[in-house]
Protein backbone atom coordinates (compact mmCIF):
# COMPACT_ATOMS: atom_id res chain seq x y z
CA UNK A 1 0.00 0.00 0.00
CA UNK A 2 1.24 3.47 -0.83
CA UNK A 3 2.49 5.55 2.10
CA UNK A 4 0.18 8.45 1.34
CA UNK A 5 -2.87 6.13 1.38
CA UNK A 6 -1.72 4.72 4.70
CA UNK A 7 -1.37 8.25 6.09
CA UNK A 8 -4.81 9.25 4.81
CA UNK A 9 -6.29 6.15 6.47
CA UNK A 10 -4.69 7.04 9.79
CA UNK A 11 -6.00 10.59 9.51
CA UNK A 12 -9.49 9.32 8.75
CA UNK A 13 -9.32 6.96 11.72
CA UNK A 14 -8.15 9.82 13.89
CA UNK A 15 -11.05 11.98 12.70
CA UNK A 16 -13.51 9.05 12.92
CA UNK A 17 -14.51 9.98 9.39
CA UNK A 18 -16.39 6.86 8.33
CA UNK A 19 -17.23 8.12 4.86
CA UNK A 20 -13.53 8.70 4.17
CA UNK A 21 -12.67 5.31 5.66
CA UNK A 22 -15.08 3.54 3.30
CA UNK A 23 -13.44 5.20 0.30
CA UNK A 24 -9.87 4.73 1.48
CA UNK A 25 -10.25 1.04 2.32
CA UNK A 26 -12.00 0.45 -0.98
CA UNK A 27 -9.16 2.25 -2.69
CA UNK A 28 -6.69 0.03 -0.85
CA UNK A 29 -8.62 -3.07 -1.91
CA UNK A 30 -8.53 -1.95 -5.53
CA UNK A 31 -4.80 -1.38 -5.39
CA UNK A 32 -4.04 -4.96 -4.38
CA UNK A 33 -3.13 -7.65 -6.84
CA UNK A 34 -3.73 -10.43 -4.36
CA UNK A 35 -7.38 -11.47 -3.78
CA UNK A 36 -6.87 -12.20 -0.07
CA UNK A 37 -5.28 -8.83 0.55
CA UNK A 38 -7.96 -7.15 -1.50
CA UNK A 39 -10.74 -8.84 0.46
CA UNK A 40 -9.06 -7.87 3.71
CA UNK A 41 -9.40 -4.19 2.80
CA UNK A 42 -12.82 -4.67 1.22
CA UNK A 43 -13.98 -6.12 4.52
CA UNK A 44 -12.98 -2.95 6.33
CA UNK A 45 -14.68 -0.77 3.74
CA UNK A 46 -17.81 -2.91 4.09
CA UNK A 47 -17.85 -2.74 7.91
CA UNK A 48 -17.49 1.03 7.92
CA UNK A 49 -20.21 1.29 5.27
CA UNK A 50 -22.52 -0.88 7.40
CA UNK A 51 -21.81 1.25 10.43
CA UNK A 52 -22.46 4.46 8.55
CA UNK A 53 -25.61 3.16 6.89
CA UNK A 54 -23.98 3.96 3.57
CA UNK A 55 -25.52 2.67 0.32
CA UNK A 56 -21.97 1.52 -0.57
CA UNK A 57 -22.51 -1.39 1.82
CA UNK A 58 -24.65 -3.22 -0.71
CA UNK A 59 -22.01 -3.06 -3.45
CA UNK A 60 -19.18 -3.95 -1.10
CA UNK A 61 -21.17 -6.88 0.26
CA UNK A 62 -21.78 -8.12 -3.27
CA UNK A 63 -18.06 -7.97 -4.06
CA UNK A 64 -17.16 -9.91 -0.93
CA UNK A 65 -19.89 -12.46 -1.58
CA UNK A 66 -18.66 -12.90 -5.13
CA UNK A 67 -15.33 -14.02 -3.70
CA UNK A 68 -16.97 -16.30 -1.13
CA UNK A 69 -16.01 -14.02 1.76
CA UNK A 70 -19.44 -12.98 2.96
CA UNK A 71 -22.77 -14.65 3.56
CA UNK B 1 -23.13 -18.91 48.85
CA UNK B 2 -25.13 -18.88 52.05
CA UNK B 3 -28.60 -17.50 51.44
CA UNK B 4 -29.10 -14.30 53.43
CA UNK B 5 -31.92 -14.67 55.87
CA UNK B 6 -34.03 -11.98 57.42
CA UNK B 7 -37.20 -12.74 59.32
CA UNK B 8 -40.04 -11.11 57.42
CA UNK B 9 -42.94 -12.77 59.22
CA UNK B 10 -43.88 -9.65 61.17
CA UNK B 11 -43.88 -7.59 57.96
CA UNK B 12 -46.74 -9.71 56.63
CA UNK B 13 -48.84 -9.34 59.76
CA UNK B 14 -51.97 -7.21 59.77
CA UNK B 15 -51.12 -3.53 59.42
CA UNK B 16 -52.07 -2.98 63.05
CA UNK B 17 -49.43 -5.40 64.26
CA UNK B 18 -46.92 -5.35 61.43
CA UNK B 19 -43.36 -4.11 61.51
CA UNK B 20 -41.63 -2.62 58.54
CA UNK B 21 -38.81 -4.35 56.70
CA UNK B 22 -35.69 -4.96 58.79
CA UNK B 23 -32.70 -2.61 58.50
CA UNK B 24 -30.74 -5.10 56.40
CA UNK B 25 -33.14 -4.53 53.51
CA UNK B 26 -31.89 -0.99 53.26
CA UNK B 27 -28.19 -1.21 54.05
CA UNK B 28 -26.87 -4.74 53.50
CA UNK B 29 -25.16 -5.36 50.12
CA UNK B 30 -26.05 -9.07 50.24
CA UNK B 31 -29.75 -8.35 50.72
CA UNK B 32 -29.51 -5.68 48.02
CA UNK B 33 -28.19 -8.34 45.63
CA UNK B 34 -30.99 -10.68 46.65
CA UNK B 35 -33.60 -7.98 46.08
CA UNK B 36 -32.08 -7.24 42.68
CA UNK B 37 -33.23 -10.68 41.59
CA UNK B 38 -36.39 -10.99 43.70
CA UNK B 39 -37.83 -7.51 43.24
CA UNK B 40 -36.31 -5.99 40.11
CA UNK B 41 -35.13 -8.59 37.59
CA UNK B 42 -38.07 -10.97 38.09
CA UNK B 43 -40.72 -8.24 37.72
CA UNK B 44 -41.65 -5.57 35.18
CA UNK B 45 -39.37 -2.78 36.32
CA UNK B 46 -39.00 0.73 34.95
CA UNK B 47 -35.81 1.32 33.00
CA UNK B 48 -36.24 4.60 31.12
CA UNK B 49 -38.78 6.46 29.00
CA UNK B 50 -39.35 6.06 25.29
CA UNK B 51 -38.83 9.81 24.95
CA UNK B 52 -35.15 9.13 25.70
CA UNK B 53 -34.88 7.66 22.18
CA UNK B 54 -37.25 9.81 20.10
CA UNK B 55 -35.89 8.98 16.63
CA UNK B 56 -35.08 5.70 14.86
CA UNK B 57 -31.44 4.82 15.50
CA UNK B 58 -31.27 6.72 18.80
CA UNK B 59 -29.38 4.59 21.30
CA UNK B 60 -28.72 5.13 25.00
CA UNK B 61 -26.49 2.87 27.10
CA UNK B 62 -27.89 2.32 30.57
CA UNK B 63 -26.82 0.50 33.68
CA UNK B 64 -29.70 -1.27 35.37
CA UNK B 65 -28.67 -2.44 38.83
CA UNK B 66 -25.23 -3.28 37.49
CA UNK B 67 -26.38 -4.80 34.19
CA UNK B 68 -25.23 -2.98 31.04
CA UNK B 69 -28.21 -2.43 28.75
CA UNK B 70 -28.81 -0.61 25.51
CA UNK B 71 -32.07 1.26 24.94
CA UNK B 72 -32.60 1.77 21.23
CA UNK B 73 -35.31 2.76 18.79
CA UNK B 74 -34.90 0.49 15.81
CA UNK B 75 -35.16 1.48 12.18
CA UNK B 76 -38.90 0.73 12.17
CA UNK B 77 -39.49 2.93 15.21
CA UNK B 78 -39.91 0.18 17.81
CA UNK B 79 -38.26 0.65 21.19
CA UNK B 80 -36.04 -2.27 22.17
CA UNK B 81 -33.71 -3.13 25.02
CA UNK B 82 -30.63 -5.27 24.53
CA UNK B 83 -27.80 -6.33 26.73
CA UNK B 84 -25.13 -3.84 25.71
CA UNK B 85 -22.51 -6.46 24.93
CA UNK B 86 -21.05 -8.11 21.88
CA UNK B 87 -21.77 -11.83 21.54
CA UNK B 88 -18.11 -12.35 20.63
CA UNK B 89 -16.04 -11.31 23.65
CA UNK B 90 -18.64 -9.56 25.77
CA UNK B 91 -17.28 -6.12 24.99
CA UNK B 92 -19.47 -3.09 25.75
CA UNK B 93 -20.92 -1.97 22.42
CA UNK B 94 -22.14 1.57 22.98
CA UNK B 95 -20.43 3.81 25.52
CA UNK B 96 -22.39 7.06 25.10
CA UNK B 97 -25.84 8.10 23.87
CA UNK B 98 -25.68 8.49 20.09
CA UNK B 99 -27.44 7.95 16.82
CA UNK B 100 -26.83 4.59 15.14
CA UNK B 101 -26.73 5.54 11.46
CA UNK B 102 -26.47 2.01 10.12
CA UNK B 103 -25.20 -0.84 12.25
CA UNK B 104 -23.90 -1.12 15.79
CA UNK B 105 -20.19 -1.93 15.38
CA UNK B 106 -18.35 -3.48 18.28
CA UNK B 107 -15.26 -1.33 18.86
CA UNK B 108 -13.15 -4.42 19.60
CA UNK B 109 -13.23 -6.75 16.54
CA UNK B 110 -15.97 -4.93 14.62
CA UNK B 111 -18.73 -7.51 14.72
CA UNK B 112 -21.79 -5.58 13.56
CA UNK B 113 -25.44 -5.72 14.63
CA UNK B 114 -28.58 -4.20 13.15
CA UNK B 115 -30.75 -1.96 15.32
CA UNK B 116 -33.05 -4.97 15.65
CA UNK B 117 -30.18 -6.93 17.19
CA UNK B 118 -29.33 -9.18 14.24
CA UNK B 119 -25.66 -10.08 13.82
CA UNK B 120 -24.91 -8.83 10.32
CA UNK B 121 -21.12 -8.90 9.99
CA UNK B 122 -18.29 -10.92 11.49
CA UNK B 123 -15.18 -9.51 9.84
CA UNK B 124 -12.16 -11.84 9.52
CA UNK B 125 -13.90 -14.46 11.67
CA UNK B 126 -12.66 -17.20 9.34
CA UNK B 127 -9.23 -15.60 8.88
CA UNK B 128 -8.10 -12.39 7.17
CA UNK B 129 -10.67 -11.36 4.59
CA UNK B 130 -12.77 -14.45 5.37
CA UNK B 131 -15.90 -13.13 7.02
CA UNK B 132 -17.83 -16.31 7.69
CA UNK B 133 -17.11 -19.56 9.46
CA UNK B 134 -19.35 -22.58 9.81
CA UNK B 135 -19.01 -22.52 13.58
CA UNK B 136 -20.22 -18.95 13.87
CA UNK B 137 -23.91 -19.01 13.07
CA UNK B 138 -25.04 -15.43 12.81
CA UNK B 139 -28.70 -16.25 13.28
CA UNK B 140 -27.87 -17.69 16.71
CA UNK B 141 -25.69 -14.83 17.83
CA UNK B 142 -27.86 -11.75 17.74
CA UNK B 143 -27.83 -9.31 20.61
CA UNK B 144 -29.46 -10.63 23.75
CA UNK B 145 -32.80 -8.87 23.90
CA UNK B 146 -34.41 -8.03 27.21
CA UNK B 147 -38.18 -8.35 27.32
CA UNK B 148 -39.63 -4.85 27.24
CA UNK B 149 -42.94 -3.04 27.00
CA UNK B 150 -43.82 0.64 26.71
CA UNK B 151 -46.77 1.89 28.75
CA UNK B 152 -47.36 5.53 29.65
CA UNK B 153 -44.07 6.14 27.84
CA UNK B 154 -42.18 4.17 30.50
CA UNK B 155 -39.96 1.41 29.15
CA UNK B 156 -40.62 -1.52 31.46
CA UNK B 157 -38.29 -4.50 31.38
CA UNK B 158 -38.44 -8.03 32.70
CA UNK B 159 -34.82 -9.17 32.86
CA UNK B 160 -35.59 -12.73 33.97
CA UNK B 161 -37.95 -13.14 31.02
CA UNK B 162 -40.48 -15.21 32.94
CA UNK B 163 -42.90 -12.65 34.37
CA UNK B 164 -46.49 -12.81 33.10
CA UNK B 165 -47.20 -10.80 29.96
CA UNK B 166 -47.12 -7.07 30.73
CA UNK B 167 -50.82 -6.54 30.00
CA UNK B 168 -51.66 -9.35 32.41
CA UNK B 169 -49.27 -8.26 35.14
CA UNK B 170 -50.48 -4.65 34.91
CA UNK B 171 -54.11 -5.25 33.98
CA UNK B 172 -55.54 -3.72 37.17
CA UNK B 173 -53.65 -0.46 37.02
CA UNK B 174 -54.18 -0.22 33.26
CA UNK B 175 -57.91 -0.65 33.84
CA UNK B 176 -57.92 1.87 36.68
CA UNK B 177 -56.47 4.53 34.39
CA UNK B 178 -58.13 3.34 31.18
CA UNK B 179 -59.59 6.82 30.58
CA UNK B 180 -56.03 8.09 30.25
CA UNK B 181 -55.03 5.64 27.51
CA UNK B 182 -54.35 8.59 25.27
CA UNK B 183 -51.23 9.96 23.59
CA UNK B 184 -48.77 11.39 26.10
CA UNK B 185 -46.42 14.12 24.93
CA UNK B 186 -43.18 14.55 26.83
CA UNK B 187 -42.68 18.22 27.63
CA UNK B 188 -39.09 18.11 26.36
CA UNK B 189 -35.89 19.31 27.97
CA UNK B 190 -37.68 21.57 30.46
CA UNK B 191 -39.83 18.67 31.62
CA UNK B 192 -37.19 16.23 32.76
CA UNK B 193 -34.91 16.35 35.76
CA UNK B 194 -33.07 13.97 38.01
CA UNK B 195 -32.60 13.93 41.75
CA UNK B 196 -29.71 12.04 43.34
CA UNK B 197 -30.70 10.82 46.73
CA UNK B 198 -28.75 9.02 49.43
CA UNK B 199 -31.41 6.46 50.14
CA UNK B 200 -32.46 2.95 49.30
CA UNK B 201 -34.92 3.01 46.38
CA UNK B 202 -37.65 1.37 48.47
CA UNK B 203 -37.82 4.33 50.85
CA UNK B 204 -38.67 6.56 47.89
CA UNK B 205 -41.54 4.19 47.05
CA UNK B 206 -42.71 4.09 50.65
CA UNK B 207 -42.76 7.85 50.99
CA UNK B 208 -44.59 8.28 47.69
CA UNK B 209 -47.31 5.83 48.68
CA UNK B 210 -48.78 7.73 51.59
CA UNK B 211 -50.41 11.10 52.15
CA UNK B 212 -49.77 11.06 55.90
CA UNK B 213 -46.65 13.20 55.54
CA UNK B 214 -48.14 15.83 53.24
CA UNK B 215 -49.14 18.50 55.78
CA UNK B 216 -45.78 18.22 57.54
CA UNK B 217 -43.38 17.92 54.65
CA UNK B 218 -45.32 19.78 51.95
CA UNK B 219 -47.08 22.63 53.78
CA UNK B 220 -47.50 24.45 50.48
CA UNK B 221 -49.62 21.63 49.11
CA UNK B 222 -51.58 21.47 52.34
CA UNK B 223 -52.84 25.01 51.82
CA UNK B 224 -55.34 23.67 49.33
CA UNK B 225 -54.93 19.90 49.32
CA UNK B 226 -55.61 18.87 52.86
CA UNK B 227 -55.06 15.47 54.37
CA UNK B 228 -58.77 14.76 54.53
CA UNK B 229 -59.06 15.37 50.78
CA UNK B 230 -56.90 12.31 50.08
CA UNK B 231 -57.74 8.66 49.77
CA UNK B 232 -55.69 5.48 49.74
CA UNK B 233 -55.08 3.36 46.67
CA UNK B 234 -54.18 -0.26 47.39
CA UNK B 235 -53.95 -3.22 45.07
CA UNK B 236 -52.09 -5.88 47.05
CA UNK B 237 -49.29 -7.47 45.09
CA UNK B 238 -49.25 -4.80 42.41
CA UNK B 239 -49.40 -1.16 43.39
CA UNK B 240 -50.42 1.36 45.99
CA UNK B 241 -50.60 5.09 46.38
CA UNK B 242 -52.90 7.96 47.06
CA UNK B 243 -55.47 10.13 45.35
CA UNK B 244 -56.73 13.64 45.91
CA UNK B 245 -60.21 15.07 45.40
CA UNK B 246 -59.18 18.70 45.16
CA UNK B 247 -56.73 18.90 42.28
CA UNK B 248 -56.42 22.49 41.10
CA UNK B 249 -55.06 23.30 37.67
CA UNK B 250 -51.98 25.44 37.31
CA UNK B 251 -52.62 28.78 35.62
CA UNK B 252 -50.37 31.43 34.14
CA UNK B 253 -50.68 35.21 34.50
CA UNK B 254 -53.41 35.21 31.84
CA UNK B 255 -55.42 32.58 33.64
CA UNK B 256 -54.60 29.98 31.01
CA UNK B 257 -54.27 26.30 31.85
CA UNK B 258 -52.85 23.25 30.10
CA UNK B 259 -55.37 21.65 27.74
CA UNK B 260 -57.10 18.60 29.24
CA UNK B 261 -56.63 15.05 28.11
CA UNK B 262 -59.70 14.76 25.95
CA UNK B 263 -62.72 12.83 27.13
CA UNK B 264 -61.27 11.65 30.41
CA UNK B 265 -64.57 12.37 32.08
CA UNK B 266 -65.80 14.87 34.61
CA UNK B 267 -64.83 12.75 37.60
CA UNK B 268 -61.24 13.79 36.92
CA UNK B 269 -62.01 17.52 37.03
CA UNK B 270 -60.71 17.79 40.56
CA UNK B 271 -59.33 14.33 41.10
CA UNK B 272 -55.73 13.21 40.65
CA UNK B 273 -53.94 9.99 41.51
CA UNK B 274 -50.39 9.06 42.46
CA UNK B 275 -49.51 5.42 42.20
CA UNK B 276 -46.33 3.48 42.93
CA UNK B 277 -46.35 0.62 40.45
CA UNK B 278 -44.13 -1.99 42.06
CA UNK B 279 -41.26 -2.23 42.01
CA UNK B 280 -39.79 1.13 41.02
CA UNK B 281 -42.09 3.35 38.97
CA UNK B 282 -44.00 6.26 40.48
CA UNK B 283 -46.79 7.59 38.30
CA UNK B 284 -49.09 10.57 38.62
CA UNK B 285 -52.01 11.60 36.49
CA UNK B 286 -54.24 14.67 36.35
CA UNK B 287 -56.81 16.02 33.91
CA UNK B 288 -54.14 18.08 32.14
CA UNK B 289 -50.73 16.52 32.78
CA UNK B 290 -49.02 13.40 34.00
CA UNK B 291 -45.63 12.39 35.28
CA UNK B 292 -43.48 9.33 35.61
CA UNK B 293 -40.63 8.88 38.05
CA UNK B 294 -38.27 6.00 37.48
CA UNK B 295 -36.26 5.07 40.53
CA UNK B 296 -32.83 3.90 39.49
CA UNK B 297 -31.24 1.87 42.29
CA UNK B 298 -27.52 2.64 42.37
CA UNK B 299 -26.62 0.71 45.51
CA UNK B 300 -28.15 -0.09 48.88
CA UNK B 301 -28.04 3.56 49.90
CA UNK B 302 -28.10 5.50 46.65
CA UNK B 303 -30.93 6.17 44.22
CA UNK B 304 -31.37 8.38 41.19
CA UNK B 305 -34.90 9.61 40.56
CA UNK B 306 -35.60 10.32 36.88
CA UNK B 307 -38.60 12.61 36.61
CA UNK B 308 -40.52 13.18 33.35
CA UNK B 309 -43.59 15.37 32.80
CA UNK B 310 -46.16 14.80 30.08
CA UNK B 311 -48.98 16.78 28.49
CA UNK B 312 -52.02 16.15 26.31
CA UNK B 313 -50.66 18.08 23.33
CA UNK B 314 -47.24 18.28 21.71
CA UNK B 315 -47.07 22.07 21.79
CA UNK B 316 -48.09 23.00 25.35
CA UNK B 317 -47.22 26.44 26.65
CA UNK B 318 -43.51 26.64 27.50
CA UNK B 319 -43.93 29.09 30.36
CA UNK B 320 -46.59 26.94 32.01
CA UNK B 321 -44.46 23.85 31.50
CA UNK B 322 -41.48 25.44 33.19
CA UNK B 323 -43.68 26.60 36.07
CA UNK B 324 -45.13 23.11 36.43
CA UNK B 325 -41.69 21.49 36.36
CA UNK B 326 -40.52 23.86 39.08
CA UNK B 327 -43.60 23.15 41.16
CA UNK B 328 -43.07 19.40 41.07
CA UNK B 329 -39.32 19.72 41.54
CA UNK B 330 -39.94 21.71 44.71
CA UNK B 331 -42.35 19.05 45.99
CA UNK B 332 -39.99 16.17 45.22
CA UNK B 333 -37.02 18.01 46.70
CA UNK B 334 -39.01 18.53 49.89
CA UNK B 335 -39.13 14.74 50.23
CA UNK B 336 -35.37 14.28 50.05
CA UNK B 337 -34.59 15.00 53.69
CA UNK B 338 -37.12 12.40 54.85
CA UNK B 339 -35.97 9.57 52.62
CA UNK B 340 -32.33 10.35 53.44
CA UNK B 341 -33.20 10.68 57.12
CA UNK B 342 -35.00 7.31 57.16
CA UNK B 343 -31.99 5.82 55.36
CA UNK B 344 -29.57 7.05 58.04
CA UNK B 345 -32.05 5.76 60.60
CA UNK B 346 -31.64 2.23 59.21
CA UNK B 347 -28.17 2.14 60.75
CA UNK B 348 -29.67 2.14 64.26
CA UNK B 349 -29.11 -1.47 65.34
CA UNK B 350 -32.15 -1.84 67.56
CA UNK B 351 -34.68 -0.51 65.04
CA UNK B 352 -37.34 -3.14 64.45
CA UNK B 353 -38.56 -1.84 61.09
CA UNK B 354 -40.98 0.51 62.77
CA UNK B 355 -44.77 0.44 62.95
CA UNK B 356 -47.53 1.62 60.68
CA UNK B 357 -50.49 3.86 61.35
CA UNK B 358 -53.34 1.42 60.71
CA UNK B 359 -55.33 4.30 59.23
CA UNK B 360 -52.74 6.36 57.37
CA UNK B 361 -49.93 3.98 56.38
CA UNK B 362 -51.71 1.07 54.79
CA UNK B 363 -50.49 1.87 51.23
CA UNK B 364 -46.91 1.72 52.53
CA UNK B 365 -47.60 -1.50 54.37
CA UNK B 366 -49.06 -2.85 51.12
CA UNK B 367 -45.66 -2.29 49.52
CA UNK B 368 -43.76 -3.90 52.41
CA UNK B 369 -46.05 -6.91 52.19
CA UNK B 370 -45.32 -7.19 48.45
CA UNK B 371 -41.58 -7.02 49.11
CA UNK B 372 -41.81 -9.71 51.79
CA UNK B 373 -43.90 -11.97 49.55
CA UNK B 374 -41.55 -11.64 46.59
CA UNK B 375 -38.53 -12.35 48.75
CA UNK B 376 -40.21 -15.37 50.29
CA UNK B 377 -40.97 -16.71 46.81
CA UNK B 378 -37.40 -16.06 45.69
CA UNK B 379 -35.96 -17.82 48.73
CA UNK B 380 -38.21 -20.82 48.37
CA UNK B 381 -37.26 -21.17 44.68
CA UNK B 382 -33.59 -20.88 45.56
CA UNK B 383 -34.01 -23.52 48.25
CA UNK B 384 -35.86 -25.84 45.88
CA UNK B 385 -33.06 -25.40 43.33
CA UNK B 386 -30.52 -26.55 45.91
Amino acid sequence: MRNDLHDRMLSAHEARDRIALIKLYAEAADSMNDIDASCFFLTHAYVFALEAGSPDAKVLHARLKQHGREA
Amino acid sequence: MTQPITDLSSVCANVEQANGLPNAHYIDPTIYAEEKQALLFSQWAGLAVAADVPEPGDAVPLNFVGMPLLLIRDKDGDVRVFQNICRHRGMILVEEPRKIEGAIRCPYHSWCYSTKGDLVATPHVGGPGQNTHDAIKRNELGLIEVRSHVWRDVVWINVSGDAPAFEDAMSDVMHRWREFELPLYHGGHDSRFTLEVNTNWKLAVENYCESYHLPWVHPGLNSYSKLEDHYHIEQPGQYSGQGTLVYRQLTNENGETFPDFEEVGSRWNEQAEYIAVYPNVLLGTHRDHAFAIILEPRGPEHTIEHVHLYYSVPDSDEGLRMRNSQLWKTVFEEDIFVVEGMQRGRHADQFDGGRFSPVMDSPTHCFHHWVADKIATHRSLAKAAE
